[in-house]
Protein backbone atom coordinates (compact mmCIF):
# COMPACT_ATOMS: atom_id res chain seq x y z
CA UNK A 1 0.00 0.00 0.00
CA UNK A 2 1.24 3.46 -0.74
CA UNK A 3 0.15 6.87 0.39
CA UNK A 4 0.78 10.00 -1.62
CA UNK A 5 1.18 13.46 -0.10
CA UNK A 6 1.56 16.85 -1.64
CA UNK A 7 5.05 18.25 -1.23
CA UNK A 8 3.58 21.70 -0.81
CA UNK A 9 1.34 21.93 2.24
CA UNK A 10 -1.46 24.44 2.36
CA UNK A 11 -3.23 23.16 5.42
CA UNK A 12 -1.80 21.75 8.59
CA UNK A 13 -3.07 19.27 11.13
CA UNK A 14 -4.38 20.98 14.29
CA UNK A 15 -1.56 19.53 16.38
CA UNK A 16 1.19 20.84 14.05
CA UNK A 17 3.25 23.30 16.02
CA UNK A 18 3.28 26.97 15.03
CA UNK A 19 7.03 26.73 14.44
CA UNK A 20 6.68 23.90 11.95
CA UNK A 21 3.95 25.75 10.05
CA UNK A 22 6.09 28.82 10.05
CA UNK A 23 9.15 27.07 8.56
CA UNK A 24 6.98 25.25 6.07
CA UNK A 25 5.72 28.57 4.73
CA UNK A 26 9.26 29.90 4.40
CA UNK A 27 10.51 26.70 2.74
CA UNK A 28 7.63 26.74 0.27
CA UNK A 29 8.34 30.31 -0.65
CA UNK A 30 11.72 29.11 -2.00
CA UNK A 31 9.75 27.56 -4.85
CA UNK A 32 7.83 30.69 -5.73
CA UNK A 33 9.12 32.88 -8.52
CA UNK A 34 9.21 35.79 -6.09
CA UNK A 35 11.66 38.63 -6.26
CA UNK A 36 14.33 39.00 -3.59
CA UNK A 37 12.31 41.56 -1.66
CA UNK A 38 9.19 39.36 -1.89
CA UNK A 39 11.07 36.41 -0.45
CA UNK A 40 12.45 38.50 2.38
CA UNK A 41 8.96 39.81 2.94
CA UNK A 42 7.78 36.22 3.42
CA UNK A 43 10.37 35.69 6.15
CA UNK A 44 9.60 38.95 7.91
CA UNK A 45 5.88 38.29 7.59
CA UNK A 46 6.34 34.89 9.19
CA UNK A 47 8.30 36.54 11.98
CA UNK A 48 5.59 39.10 12.67
CA UNK A 49 2.35 37.38 11.66
CA UNK A 50 0.20 37.87 14.68
CA UNK A 51 0.06 36.16 18.03
CA UNK A 52 1.57 32.79 18.81
CA UNK A 53 5.00 32.87 17.29
CA UNK A 54 7.24 35.82 16.80
CA UNK A 55 7.46 39.52 17.19
CA UNK A 56 5.41 42.67 16.66
CA UNK A 57 7.67 44.48 14.24
CA UNK A 58 10.54 43.60 11.91
CA UNK A 59 12.98 45.95 10.24
CA UNK A 60 15.21 45.00 7.32
CA UNK A 61 18.58 46.48 6.40
CA UNK A 62 20.57 45.39 3.34
CA UNK A 63 24.32 45.82 3.03
CA UNK A 64 25.72 47.57 -0.01
CA UNK A 65 29.49 47.86 0.03
CA UNK A 66 30.36 49.30 3.44
CA UNK A 67 26.88 50.74 3.99
CA UNK A 68 23.93 49.25 5.79
CA UNK A 69 20.78 50.70 4.22
CA UNK A 70 17.23 50.64 5.61
CA UNK A 71 14.88 48.72 3.26
CA UNK A 72 11.54 48.17 4.95
CA UNK A 73 9.88 48.04 8.31
CA UNK A 74 6.96 45.75 8.85
CA UNK A 75 4.37 45.91 11.59
CA UNK A 76 1.82 48.24 13.13
CA UNK A 77 2.82 51.86 13.66
CA UNK A 78 0.70 52.22 16.82
CA UNK A 79 -1.43 50.19 19.23
CA UNK A 80 -4.60 51.18 17.38
CA UNK A 81 -3.03 50.21 14.09
CA UNK A 82 -1.95 46.89 15.61
CA UNK A 83 -5.45 46.19 16.77
CA UNK A 84 -6.90 46.59 13.30
CA UNK A 85 -4.11 44.63 11.56
CA UNK A 86 -4.28 41.74 13.99
CA UNK A 87 -8.03 41.63 13.77
CA UNK A 88 -7.70 41.17 10.00
CA UNK A 89 -5.00 38.58 10.45
CA UNK A 90 -6.99 36.53 12.92
CA UNK A 91 -10.02 36.35 10.63
CA UNK A 92 -10.83 32.67 10.15
CA UNK A 93 -9.68 31.37 6.77
CA UNK A 94 -6.88 33.88 6.44
CA UNK A 95 -3.62 32.05 5.74
CA UNK A 96 -0.03 33.13 5.42
CA UNK A 97 -0.40 33.77 1.69
CA UNK A 98 -3.09 36.35 2.37
CA UNK A 99 -0.96 37.90 5.08
CA UNK A 100 1.99 38.16 2.71
CA UNK A 101 -0.30 39.79 0.15
CA UNK A 102 -1.52 42.20 2.81
CA UNK A 103 2.05 43.10 3.78
CA UNK A 104 3.13 43.56 0.18
CA UNK A 105 0.26 45.97 -0.37
CA UNK A 106 1.24 47.75 2.82
CA UNK A 107 4.83 48.22 1.69
CA UNK A 108 3.90 49.69 -1.66
CA UNK A 109 1.31 52.06 -0.24
CA UNK A 110 2.35 55.54 0.87
CA UNK A 111 0.73 55.02 4.25
CA UNK A 112 3.47 52.84 5.68
CA UNK A 113 5.18 55.51 7.72
CA UNK A 114 7.56 53.05 9.35
CA UNK A 115 9.20 52.07 6.07
CA UNK A 116 9.21 55.69 4.97
CA UNK A 117 11.23 56.63 8.03
CA UNK A 118 13.59 53.66 7.68
CA UNK A 119 14.32 54.22 3.98
CA UNK A 120 16.21 57.41 4.83
CA UNK A 121 18.55 55.64 7.21
CA UNK A 122 21.98 54.27 6.43
CA UNK A 123 24.85 53.18 8.72
CA UNK A 124 28.51 52.78 7.90
CA UNK A 125 30.04 49.35 8.32
CA UNK A 126 33.47 50.86 7.93
CA UNK A 127 36.09 49.72 10.45
CA UNK A 128 33.69 47.40 12.27
CA UNK A 129 31.37 50.14 13.48
CA UNK A 130 30.77 49.30 17.18
CA UNK A 131 27.46 51.18 17.41
CA UNK A 132 24.16 49.30 17.31
CA UNK A 133 22.53 48.41 14.93
CA UNK A 134 25.62 48.21 12.62
CA UNK A 135 27.52 46.31 15.34
CA UNK A 136 25.57 43.05 14.84
CA UNK A 137 26.45 43.01 11.14
CA UNK A 138 30.09 44.05 11.72
CA UNK A 139 30.66 41.47 14.43
CA UNK A 140 28.49 38.82 12.78
CA UNK A 141 26.72 38.12 16.07
CA UNK A 142 23.14 38.23 17.26
CA UNK A 143 22.75 41.14 19.67
CA UNK A 144 19.88 41.42 22.16
CA UNK A 145 19.57 44.96 23.49
CA UNK A 146 17.87 45.52 26.84
CA UNK A 147 17.39 48.82 28.58
CA UNK A 148 18.22 50.45 25.25
CA UNK A 149 17.77 54.08 26.41
CA UNK A 150 20.64 53.64 28.85
CA UNK A 151 22.89 51.61 26.57
CA UNK A 152 25.77 53.80 25.26
CA UNK A 153 26.45 51.43 22.35
CA UNK A 154 23.05 52.12 20.79
CA UNK A 155 23.19 54.84 18.19
CA UNK A 156 21.03 57.76 19.46
CA UNK A 157 19.12 58.51 16.26
CA UNK A 158 18.29 54.85 15.87
CA UNK A 159 17.05 54.64 19.45
CA UNK A 160 14.78 57.62 18.88
CA UNK A 161 13.35 55.98 15.78
CA UNK A 162 12.72 52.51 17.20
CA UNK A 163 11.57 53.91 20.54
CA UNK A 164 11.53 50.61 22.47
CA UNK A 165 13.56 49.40 25.41
CA UNK A 166 14.24 45.94 24.08
CA UNK A 167 15.06 44.73 20.59
CA UNK A 168 16.93 41.98 18.79
CA UNK A 169 19.51 42.37 15.99
CA UNK A 170 20.07 39.41 13.64
CA UNK A 171 22.92 39.69 11.11
CA UNK A 172 22.30 38.22 7.63
CA UNK A 173 25.30 36.32 6.34
CA UNK A 174 26.18 33.75 3.74
CA UNK A 175 29.60 32.32 2.94
CA UNK A 176 31.20 34.84 5.30
CA UNK A 177 29.74 37.67 3.27
CA UNK A 178 27.86 40.36 5.16
CA UNK A 179 24.49 40.87 3.53
CA UNK A 180 22.24 42.76 5.91
CA UNK A 181 20.42 42.76 9.22
CA UNK A 182 16.97 42.17 10.65
CA UNK A 183 15.83 44.02 13.79
CA UNK A 184 12.86 42.70 15.77
CA UNK A 185 10.88 44.08 18.68
CA UNK A 186 7.61 43.81 20.59
CA UNK A 187 6.69 47.48 20.56
CA UNK A 188 2.95 46.87 20.95
CA UNK A 189 2.58 43.90 23.30
CA UNK A 190 5.72 44.85 25.30
CA UNK A 191 6.37 41.14 25.84
CA UNK A 192 9.97 40.39 26.77
CA UNK A 193 12.08 38.68 24.07
CA UNK A 194 12.73 35.11 25.14
CA UNK A 195 15.31 32.51 24.30
CA UNK A 196 12.85 30.66 22.06
CA UNK A 197 12.23 33.87 20.09
CA UNK A 198 15.96 34.33 19.58
CA UNK A 199 16.34 30.76 18.31
CA UNK A 200 13.50 31.23 15.87
CA UNK A 201 14.86 34.54 14.64
CA UNK A 202 18.35 33.14 14.17
CA UNK A 203 17.06 30.39 11.86
CA UNK A 204 15.12 33.01 9.91
CA UNK A 205 18.30 35.06 9.67
CA UNK A 206 20.09 32.09 8.08
CA UNK A 207 17.25 31.63 5.60
CA UNK A 208 17.23 35.30 4.70
CA UNK A 209 21.02 35.38 4.28
CA UNK A 210 20.75 32.50 1.88
CA UNK A 211 17.98 34.20 -0.07
CA UNK A 212 20.01 37.33 -0.54
CA UNK A 213 23.12 35.39 -1.45
CA UNK A 214 21.29 33.31 -4.08
CA UNK A 215 19.65 36.38 -5.53
CA UNK A 216 23.03 38.11 -5.76
CA UNK A 217 24.58 35.10 -7.49
CA UNK A 218 21.70 34.93 -9.90
CA UNK A 219 22.08 38.59 -10.75
CA UNK A 220 25.79 38.07 -11.31
CA UNK A 221 25.15 35.12 -13.64
CA UNK A 222 22.62 37.07 -15.69
CA UNK A 223 25.07 39.95 -15.96
CA UNK A 224 27.91 37.63 -16.96
CA UNK A 225 25.76 36.00 -19.61
CA UNK A 226 24.78 39.39 -20.95
CA UNK A 227 28.39 40.56 -21.13
CA UNK A 228 29.48 37.28 -22.77
CA UNK A 229 26.70 37.50 -25.36
CA UNK A 230 27.61 41.10 -26.06
CA UNK A 231 31.29 40.19 -26.43
CA UNK A 232 30.42 37.42 -28.87
CA UNK A 233 28.24 39.83 -30.80
CA UNK A 234 30.92 42.53 -30.98
CA UNK A 235 33.55 40.01 -32.12
CA UNK A 236 31.23 38.69 -34.77
CA UNK A 237 30.30 42.09 -36.14
CA UNK A 238 33.96 43.11 -36.19
CA UNK A 239 34.82 40.08 -38.28
CA UNK A 240 31.91 40.51 -40.61
CA UNK A 241 32.78 44.10 -41.31
CA UNK A 242 36.51 43.61 -41.70
CA UNK A 243 36.68 41.94 -45.14
CA UNK A 244 34.55 44.55 -46.92
CA UNK A 245 36.45 47.31 -45.14
CA UNK A 246 39.84 45.95 -46.21
CA UNK A 247 38.61 45.80 -49.80
CA UNK A 248 37.12 49.30 -49.72
CA UNK A 249 40.23 50.74 -48.02
CA UNK A 250 42.64 49.10 -50.46
CA UNK A 251 40.82 50.09 -53.62
CA UNK A 252 40.20 53.62 -52.32
CA UNK A 253 43.95 53.99 -51.72
CA UNK A 254 44.56 53.00 -55.33
CA UNK A 255 42.07 55.66 -56.44
CA UNK A 256 44.12 58.30 -54.67
CA UNK A 257 47.23 57.25 -56.56
CA UNK A 258 47.59 59.62 -59.58
CA UNK A 259 49.13 56.79 -61.61
CA UNK A 260 45.86 54.81 -61.55
CA UNK A 261 44.32 54.88 -65.01
CA UNK A 262 40.73 55.76 -65.80
CA UNK A 263 39.67 52.19 -66.53
CA UNK A 264 41.02 50.97 -63.22
CA UNK A 265 39.42 53.90 -61.40
CA UNK A 266 36.05 52.88 -62.73
CA UNK A 267 36.59 49.25 -61.76
CA UNK A 268 37.64 50.29 -58.26
CA UNK A 269 34.54 52.42 -57.82
CA UNK A 270 32.36 49.48 -58.82
CA UNK A 271 34.09 47.21 -56.32
CA UNK A 272 33.77 49.82 -53.58
CA UNK A 273 30.08 50.25 -54.32
CA UNK A 274 29.42 46.51 -54.21
CA UNK A 275 31.29 46.14 -50.92
CA UNK A 276 29.30 48.99 -49.43
CA UNK A 277 26.12 47.18 -50.46
CA UNK A 278 27.47 44.08 -48.76
CA UNK A 279 28.04 46.05 -45.57
CA UNK A 280 24.50 47.33 -45.77
CA UNK A 281 23.18 43.81 -46.17
CA UNK A 282 25.14 42.64 -43.13
CA UNK A 283 23.68 45.45 -41.02
CA UNK A 284 20.19 44.74 -42.32
CA UNK A 285 20.40 41.06 -41.38
CA UNK A 286 21.78 41.91 -37.97
CA UNK A 287 19.02 44.38 -37.17
CA UNK A 288 16.41 41.97 -38.51
CA UNK A 289 17.76 39.34 -36.15
CA UNK A 290 18.03 41.61 -33.13
CA UNK A 291 14.62 43.17 -33.52
CA UNK A 292 12.45 40.05 -33.54
CA UNK A 293 9.51 41.17 -31.48
CA UNK A 294 6.49 38.93 -31.60
CA UNK A 295 3.70 40.22 -29.42
CA UNK A 296 0.76 38.46 -30.89
CA UNK A 297 0.20 35.13 -32.58
CA UNK A 298 -2.45 35.07 -35.27
CA UNK A 299 -3.94 32.25 -37.32
CA UNK A 300 -1.86 31.96 -40.49
CA UNK A 301 -3.17 30.10 -43.53
CA UNK A 302 -0.68 27.36 -44.35
CA UNK A 303 -1.63 27.03 -48.04
CA UNK A 304 -1.16 30.78 -48.49
CA UNK A 305 2.18 30.77 -46.73
CA UNK A 306 3.45 27.80 -48.74
CA UNK A 307 2.35 29.50 -51.97
CA UNK A 308 4.34 32.63 -51.12
CA UNK A 309 7.56 30.89 -50.14
CA UNK A 310 7.41 28.46 -53.06
CA UNK A 311 6.90 31.32 -55.53
CA UNK A 312 9.90 33.11 -54.05
CA UNK A 313 12.01 29.95 -54.31
CA UNK A 314 10.89 29.00 -57.85
CA UNK A 315 13.73 30.71 -59.78
CA UNK A 316 16.37 29.08 -57.60
CA UNK A 317 14.71 25.67 -57.99
CA UNK A 318 14.68 25.98 -61.77
CA UNK A 319 18.29 27.10 -62.08
CA UNK A 320 19.53 24.65 -59.47
CA UNK A 321 17.75 21.57 -60.85
CA UNK A 322 15.79 21.17 -57.62
CA UNK A 323 12.28 19.72 -57.50
CA UNK A 324 10.17 21.62 -54.99
CA UNK A 325 6.94 19.94 -53.84
CA UNK A 326 4.32 20.79 -51.21
CA UNK A 327 1.69 18.80 -49.36
CA UNK A 328 -0.86 19.99 -46.80
CA UNK A 329 -2.90 17.46 -44.81
CA UNK A 330 -6.62 17.92 -45.53
CA UNK A 331 -8.37 19.68 -42.67
CA UNK A 332 -5.24 21.36 -41.39
CA UNK A 333 -5.75 25.00 -42.31
CA UNK A 334 -4.00 27.38 -39.98
CA UNK A 335 -1.21 27.52 -37.44
CA UNK A 336 -0.76 30.19 -34.78
CA UNK A 337 2.29 32.31 -35.40
CA UNK A 338 3.51 35.67 -36.68
CA UNK A 339 2.91 35.67 -40.47
CA UNK A 340 5.75 37.99 -41.46
CA UNK A 341 8.48 36.47 -39.31
CA UNK A 342 7.23 32.94 -39.93
CA UNK A 343 7.34 33.43 -43.72
CA UNK A 344 10.89 34.75 -43.43
CA UNK A 345 11.88 31.86 -41.15
CA UNK A 346 10.48 29.30 -43.58
CA UNK A 347 12.35 30.98 -46.42
CA UNK A 348 15.55 30.66 -44.37
CA UNK A 349 15.00 26.91 -43.86
CA UNK A 350 14.30 26.45 -47.59
CA UNK A 351 17.41 28.49 -48.49
CA UNK A 352 19.45 26.13 -46.34
CA UNK A 353 17.91 23.16 -48.14
CA UNK A 354 18.96 24.67 -51.48
CA UNK A 355 22.48 25.20 -50.13
CA UNK A 356 22.61 21.52 -49.22
CA UNK A 357 21.76 20.63 -52.84
CA UNK A 358 24.54 22.10 -55.00
CA UNK A 359 24.07 19.33 -57.57
CA UNK A 360 20.27 19.36 -57.57
CA UNK A 361 17.78 17.12 -55.73
CA UNK A 362 14.42 17.34 -54.01
CA UNK A 363 12.87 19.62 -51.39
CA UNK A 364 9.53 18.58 -49.91
CA UNK A 365 7.47 21.05 -47.92
CA UNK A 366 4.79 19.37 -45.83
CA UNK A 367 2.20 20.36 -43.21
CA UNK A 368 0.48 17.74 -41.09
CA UNK A 369 -1.27 17.24 -37.78
CA UNK A 370 0.69 15.90 -34.85
CA UNK A 371 -2.38 15.69 -32.61
CA UNK A 372 -5.55 17.71 -32.10
CA UNK A 373 -3.65 20.77 -30.81
CA UNK A 374 -0.34 20.71 -32.61
CA UNK A 375 0.68 20.79 -36.24
CA UNK A 376 4.03 20.34 -37.96
CA UNK A 377 5.59 22.10 -40.92
CA UNK A 378 8.45 20.03 -42.24
CA UNK A 379 11.10 20.87 -44.82
CA UNK A 380 12.85 17.80 -46.16
CA UNK A 381 15.78 17.78 -48.55
CA UNK A 382 17.86 15.07 -50.22
CA UNK A 383 21.07 17.00 -49.69
CA UNK A 384 24.40 16.32 -48.05
CA UNK A 385 23.10 16.32 -44.47
CA UNK A 386 24.50 17.98 -41.35
CA UNK A 387 27.76 16.63 -39.90
CA UNK A 388 27.19 15.00 -36.51
CA UNK A 389 29.62 17.38 -34.83
CA UNK A 390 27.49 20.35 -35.86
CA UNK A 391 24.04 18.98 -35.10
CA UNK A 392 24.02 20.29 -31.54
CA UNK A 393 25.13 23.74 -32.58
CA UNK A 394 23.13 24.53 -35.69
CA UNK A 395 20.65 26.76 -33.89
CA UNK A 396 23.34 28.71 -32.03
CA UNK A 397 23.97 32.27 -33.05
CA UNK A 398 27.02 32.88 -35.25
CA UNK A 399 27.59 29.21 -36.13
CA UNK A 400 27.93 28.70 -39.86
CA UNK A 401 29.46 26.16 -42.21
CA UNK A 402 29.31 28.60 -45.06
CA UNK A 403 32.25 30.92 -45.59
CA UNK A 404 29.99 33.89 -46.28
CA UNK A 405 27.39 32.71 -43.78
CA UNK A 406 26.70 34.88 -40.78
CA UNK A 407 25.32 32.06 -38.69
CA UNK A 408 22.08 33.94 -38.21
CA UNK A 409 19.70 32.00 -40.47
CA UNK A 410 18.78 29.06 -38.25
CA UNK A 411 19.27 31.07 -35.06
CA UNK A 412 16.65 33.44 -36.46
CA UNK A 413 14.32 30.53 -37.30
CA UNK A 414 14.60 29.17 -33.79
CA UNK A 415 13.96 32.56 -32.23
CA UNK A 416 10.85 33.04 -34.32
CA UNK A 417 9.53 29.55 -33.58
CA UNK A 418 10.24 29.99 -29.85
CA UNK A 419 8.59 33.39 -29.81
CA UNK A 420 5.50 31.84 -31.40
CA UNK A 421 5.35 29.27 -28.61
CA UNK A 422 6.43 26.44 -30.90
CA UNK A 423 9.48 24.24 -31.09
CA UNK A 424 11.90 23.15 -33.79
CA UNK A 425 13.78 19.92 -34.33
CA UNK A 426 16.06 18.51 -36.96
CA UNK A 427 16.73 15.02 -38.29
CA UNK A 428 19.71 14.57 -40.53
CA UNK A 429 21.87 11.87 -41.99
CA UNK A 430 25.09 12.67 -43.79
CA UNK A 431 24.80 11.95 -47.49
CA UNK A 432 21.05 11.31 -47.28
CA UNK A 433 19.42 14.57 -46.33
CA UNK A 434 17.93 16.74 -43.64
CA UNK A 435 14.41 17.33 -42.31
CA UNK A 436 13.53 20.37 -40.24
CA UNK A 437 10.29 20.07 -38.25
CA UNK A 438 8.61 23.20 -36.97
CA UNK A 439 5.88 22.45 -34.43
CA UNK A 440 3.08 24.95 -33.86
CA UNK A 441 -0.28 25.13 -32.18
CA UNK A 442 -3.03 24.75 -34.75
CA UNK A 443 -6.10 26.93 -34.91
CA UNK A 444 -9.20 27.58 -36.95
CA UNK A 445 -9.54 30.14 -39.67
CA UNK A 446 -10.56 33.41 -38.06
CA UNK A 447 -9.87 32.05 -34.59
CA UNK A 448 -7.44 33.54 -32.16
CA UNK A 449 -6.15 31.74 -29.12
CA UNK B 1 65.32 37.78 -59.14
CA UNK B 2 61.85 38.70 -58.00
CA UNK B 3 60.65 36.91 -54.88
CA UNK B 4 57.66 34.66 -55.45
CA UNK B 5 54.60 35.00 -53.22
CA UNK B 6 51.57 32.73 -53.07
CA UNK B 7 48.33 34.24 -51.77
CA UNK B 8 45.46 32.03 -50.62
CA UNK B 9 42.33 34.15 -50.21
CA UNK B 10 38.76 33.15 -50.97
CA UNK B 11 37.46 36.70 -51.50
CA UNK B 12 37.89 37.53 -55.15
CA UNK B 13 38.20 41.28 -54.68
CA UNK B 14 40.86 40.84 -52.02
CA UNK B 15 42.80 38.51 -54.34
CA UNK B 16 42.80 41.22 -56.99
CA UNK B 17 43.80 43.92 -54.52
CA UNK B 18 46.63 41.92 -52.93
CA UNK B 19 47.97 40.84 -56.28
CA UNK B 20 48.05 44.40 -57.63
CA UNK B 21 49.48 45.96 -54.51
CA UNK B 22 52.21 43.37 -53.95
CA UNK B 23 53.19 43.32 -57.62
CA UNK B 24 53.70 47.08 -57.26
CA UNK B 25 56.10 46.30 -54.38
CA UNK B 26 58.22 44.25 -56.76
CA UNK B 27 57.08 40.69 -56.04
CA UNK B 28 55.92 38.01 -58.41
CA UNK B 29 52.48 37.21 -57.06
CA UNK B 30 50.23 34.19 -57.59
CA UNK B 31 46.77 34.25 -56.00
CA UNK B 32 44.40 31.30 -55.57
CA UNK B 33 40.99 31.11 -53.95
CA UNK B 34 41.14 27.77 -52.15
CA UNK B 35 43.55 25.64 -50.16
CA UNK B 36 43.64 22.64 -52.49
CA UNK B 37 44.69 24.76 -55.46
CA UNK B 38 47.40 26.27 -53.26
CA UNK B 39 48.66 22.84 -52.27
CA UNK B 40 48.91 21.74 -55.89
CA UNK B 41 50.99 24.83 -56.70
CA UNK B 42 53.28 24.30 -53.71
CA UNK B 43 53.99 20.76 -54.92
CA UNK B 44 55.00 22.02 -58.39
CA UNK B 45 56.67 25.38 -57.78
CA UNK B 46 59.03 26.92 -55.31
CA UNK B 47 57.58 29.94 -53.46
CA UNK B 48 59.47 32.27 -51.17
CA UNK B 49 56.44 33.07 -48.99
CA UNK B 50 52.84 31.99 -48.53
CA UNK B 51 50.11 34.33 -47.28
CA UNK B 52 46.92 32.54 -46.29
CA UNK B 53 43.48 33.30 -44.90
CA UNK B 54 42.08 30.90 -42.29
CA UNK B 55 38.33 30.69 -42.81
CA UNK B 56 37.87 29.33 -46.30
CA UNK B 57 35.35 26.88 -47.72
CA UNK B 58 36.28 23.19 -48.07
CA UNK B 59 39.68 23.34 -46.38
CA UNK B 60 40.70 25.96 -43.86
CA UNK B 61 44.03 27.73 -43.63
CA UNK B 62 45.17 25.79 -40.57
CA UNK B 63 44.87 22.46 -42.40
CA UNK B 64 46.68 24.05 -45.31
CA UNK B 65 49.58 25.14 -43.10
CA UNK B 66 49.89 21.64 -41.63
CA UNK B 67 50.04 20.12 -45.10
CA UNK B 68 52.48 22.68 -46.46
CA UNK B 69 54.77 22.13 -43.49
CA UNK B 70 54.79 18.41 -44.26
CA UNK B 71 55.80 19.18 -47.86
CA UNK B 72 58.19 22.12 -47.50
CA UNK B 73 59.19 22.91 -43.97
CA UNK B 74 61.23 25.96 -44.86
CA UNK B 75 58.60 28.16 -46.58
CA UNK B 76 57.70 31.14 -44.41
CA UNK B 77 53.96 31.57 -43.87
CA UNK B 78 51.92 34.66 -42.98
CA UNK B 79 48.40 34.21 -41.68
CA UNK B 80 46.14 37.02 -42.88
CA UNK B 81 42.66 36.83 -41.44
CA UNK B 82 39.76 38.95 -40.28
CA UNK B 83 39.76 37.01 -37.00
CA UNK B 84 41.92 38.05 -34.10
CA UNK B 85 40.84 35.02 -32.09
CA UNK B 86 42.77 32.44 -34.12
CA UNK B 87 45.92 33.82 -32.52
CA UNK B 88 45.04 31.66 -29.52
CA UNK B 89 44.84 28.56 -31.69
CA UNK B 90 47.95 26.48 -31.09
CA UNK B 91 48.31 25.58 -34.77
CA UNK B 92 48.60 29.18 -35.89
CA UNK B 93 51.86 29.36 -33.90
CA UNK B 94 53.48 27.37 -36.71
CA UNK B 95 53.12 30.41 -38.97
CA UNK B 96 55.89 33.00 -39.07
CA UNK B 97 53.54 35.97 -38.69
CA UNK B 98 49.89 36.68 -37.92
CA UNK B 99 48.47 39.80 -39.55
CA UNK B 100 44.86 40.79 -38.90
CA UNK B 101 43.24 42.15 -42.06
CA UNK B 102 43.14 45.93 -42.08
CA UNK B 103 42.00 48.68 -44.42
CA UNK B 104 45.66 49.64 -44.70
CA UNK B 105 48.05 47.08 -46.19
CA UNK B 106 51.12 48.61 -44.53
CA UNK B 107 51.48 45.98 -41.81
CA UNK B 108 51.17 43.12 -44.29
CA UNK B 109 53.70 44.73 -46.60
CA UNK B 110 56.23 45.33 -43.82
CA UNK B 111 55.88 41.73 -42.53
CA UNK B 112 56.52 40.42 -46.06
CA UNK B 113 59.60 42.61 -46.35
CA UNK B 114 60.81 41.34 -42.96
CA UNK B 115 60.47 37.71 -44.01
CA UNK B 116 61.67 37.68 -47.62
CA UNK B 117 63.29 41.07 -48.14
Amino acid sequence: MIERHNLFLHEFAPETSKELQFFSIIAQSFFQPFSLIDNLLVILTALTAGPGVGFNRAMLFLANGDKLNGEFWLGPASAADADSIWRVLSTPGIGYLEIIEHNRALLTSDANSLTKRLKKISYSLYQDNPLIPAAATSSQEIILVKDAWNEPLVERRFQEMIGVDEFLCIPLLAQKEVLGEIILDNAITRLPIQRRDIELASICGLFAGNYIYTAKLQKRIVEMKRVAAMGEMVMFVTHQLRNPLVTIGGFADQLLDPKTGEKKQKRNLHIIRSEIRRLEKILLRLTQFLLIDIKEKVPVDIQEMFKLVVNAARPRATSGKVTLTTEVEPGLNVILCDPIHMGEALRNVIDNAFDALPDGGKIHLRAYRENDQWGVISVQDTGKGIPKSLKEKIFDTFVSTKEKGMGLGLAYVKRVVDACGGRIEVESEEGKGTTFKLHFKTGERGSQK
Amino acid sequence: MKKKLLIVEDEKNLCVLYKEELTKEGYKVTAVMDADAALELVKKHKFDLIITDIRMPVKNGIDLITQIMALRKDIPIIINTAYQSYKHDFMTWAADAYVVKSASLDELKSKIKELVG
